[in-house]
């Protein structure tokens, strides 16, 4: 088996389980009884959409899929810290 | 031919470590996601998010880095997709221990969630003996 065939089927087999993780995290997002804990599951989610991301540039052989993970993550970063500020303040901030 | 041989040797060590950081990854992705679903409450899912983000983001993403810099089918921009996971792992290392500590102080100041399962919360009796 070479190296080719055997890094495509180890991330092929990984991809699903990936899967099945995020729809778990989407049942957390949509029931989640406060916004806390909707932010924290959208939070939890992002990071491995990144992770997935790089997996999937893996995968397709496509490198442009990196930098992306690196913004979700930024960005997702930013999210906590409005929704924190929110909550502390009942204000968005100027 | 030798050296040959080392340079395919060295891609698979590579490669092999590599699957093996993804394959803890993915296993504490899928225990910290039931944790989020199962756990009672939100103080108490800070815990399964901290599994799901360091576990299952951090640990895969290093992984994948030094997959990319084994796998010399990828072309020269292996190198750039190994540098460019390990500054996502770095980074995701640093905030997103920041972002869920904003979020449980700013969900424990304005009380959206009762602290349930308790022994003392020294910092409410402070807020509430000193008016925040």
């Amino acid at each position: 088996m070479s190296l080719e065939a055997h890094v495509t089927t180890f991330l092929a087999c990984i991809i699903p389980i990936y899967v099945v993780a995020f729809l778990i995290y989407v049942v957390r997002v949509v029931k989640g009884p406060s916004i806390s804990d909707r932010v924290l599951a959208v939070d939890a989610l992002s990071f491995d959409l990144a992770a997935f991301l790089v997996i999937l540039g893996i995968l397709f052989r496509t490198a442009i899929l990196v930098p992306i993970a690196i913004v979700l993550a930024l960005w997702v970063y930013a999210l906590d810290v409005y929704v924190a500020k929110y909550l502390e303040a009942r204000e968005m901030g100027d | 031919m030798i050296k040959l041989v080392g340079y395919e040797a060295i891609n698979w060590l590579l490669v092999i470590l590599g699957e093996v950081l993804v394959a803890i990854g993915v296993f504490c992705d899928l225990m910290g996601a039931l944790g989020m679903l199962r756990f009672p409450n939100f103080f108490v899912r800070l815990h399964a998010a901290t599994v799901g983000t360091i576990g299952g983001a951090v640990v895969p993403i290093l992984g994948a880095a030094l997959i990319a810099a084994g796998c010399d089918f990828l072309g020269y921009y292996r190198w750039f997709m190994a540098g460019a996971a390990l500054v996502t792992a770095v980074l995701i290392l640093i905030i997103a221990p920041a972002g869920s500590h904003v979020l449980a102080r700013a969900t424990h100041k304005s009380k959206t969630v009762p602290v349930e399962p308790k022994v003392v919360d020294m910092l409410e009796e402070e807020e509430s003996k000193g008016g925040g």
